[in-house]
């Protein structure tokens, strides 16, 4: 039984693995690809290695640690693969509404420091 | 309170060994349950590896000393905790929504949000968390300033969105961090 629930929550951790995947294919532009890849790997691993703990009971407190570093750096990547690709001017996609953050350096070049 | 009164944000002095026992105790707790066991020479053995790491990490900058380990910062940071959970399955419930659709059919753009929060580490765990919410990354952030990707905007008040995205967050992270 507890076995079955170990094996639930593994196959839902990949099904949200395989949508991250499927996310990144399908995805306009890079930033919406690091968006899908971010939340739904996290969400996923964690499903994963809840799932784990079931199957190995003795493991959990380092399990319980390696969710805690999972949701640590997994948006701190995301987040620097983003602010990365925006500096070197990697084309959004053509539906993109605004940019406020292409706006705030233009008028920082143009009135000097802030 | 102007952009460059925020970025100069050391009025309040904040005492070096207060950061150091927060990070001591993070590291410890940390190191306690990678080796799970409370064993007298497992703990100060940890104790006496993780001071040194505590004490250069703390000898530059004052991130970690606006911890507040007060009953009221703890119950926020449980509250945060659970806020934050929620909102990462209802982020990956959307998602899902947008990846499986038969036509992807967005309206991403950047938005700018200005916080409250004034220490370094509320912002980043504030950053952190914007980027496990539904349809919400941090780009890049400037002084009080953060630049929030969004998947699609179309159709919502940026503004108003913003409010919802930040502000529940917010409100427990300043009860812990300051």
């Amino acid at each position: 039984m507890i076995e079955l629930i170990g094996s639930l929550l593994i196959l839902a951790g990949a099904v949200f693995l395989f949508s991250a995947g499927l996310g990144l294919v399908r995805m306009p532009d890079s930033f919406t690809r690091i968006q899908a890849g971010t939340k739904a790997t996290t969400l996923g691993n964690v499903l994963i290695v809840v799932g784990l703990a079931f199957y190995h009971p003795g493991w959990t407190l380092k399990l319980v640690l390696v969710i805690f570093f999972v949701l640590m750096t997994n948006p701190v990547s995301s987040h620097a693969l983003s602010r990365a690709a925006h500096r070197i001017r990697t084309p959004m996609a053509p539906a993109t509404v605004m940019d406020a953050l292409a706006d705030d350096q233009k008028t920082n070049e143009a009135g000097g420091a802030t | 309170m102007s952009d460059a009164d925020s970025n100069r944000k050391d009025t309040e002095t904040p005492l070096r060994s207060h950061g150091l026992i927060s990070l001591w105790t993070v590291l410890l707790v940390v190191w306690t349950v990678a080796n799970s066991t409370v064993a007298a020479v497992v703990v100060l053995l940890g104790a006496a590896i993780t001071m040194p790491i505590a004490w250069i990490l703390t000898s530059s900058g004052s991130t970690w000393s606006r911890i507040r380990w007060t009953p009221d910062g703890l119950l926020h940071f449980s509250l945060y905790g659970a806020t934050f959970l929620v909102e990462l399955v209802k982020a990956n419930i959307a998602m899902m929504g947008y990846v499986y659709a038969p036509r992807i059919d967005i309206k991403p753009g950047i938005v700018k949000v200005r916080t409250r929060l004034k220490s370094p580490i509320g912002r980043l765990a504030l950053a952190n968390t914007i980027a496990l919410t539904p349809g919400s990354l941090v780009m890049e952030l400037r002084g009080d300033a953060l630049f929030i990707h969004l998947l699609d905007i179309d159709g919502i008040d940026a503004e108003a969105m913003t409010e919802t995205i930040v502000r529940p967050f917010e409100r427990h992270l300043e009860h812990v961090f300051g």
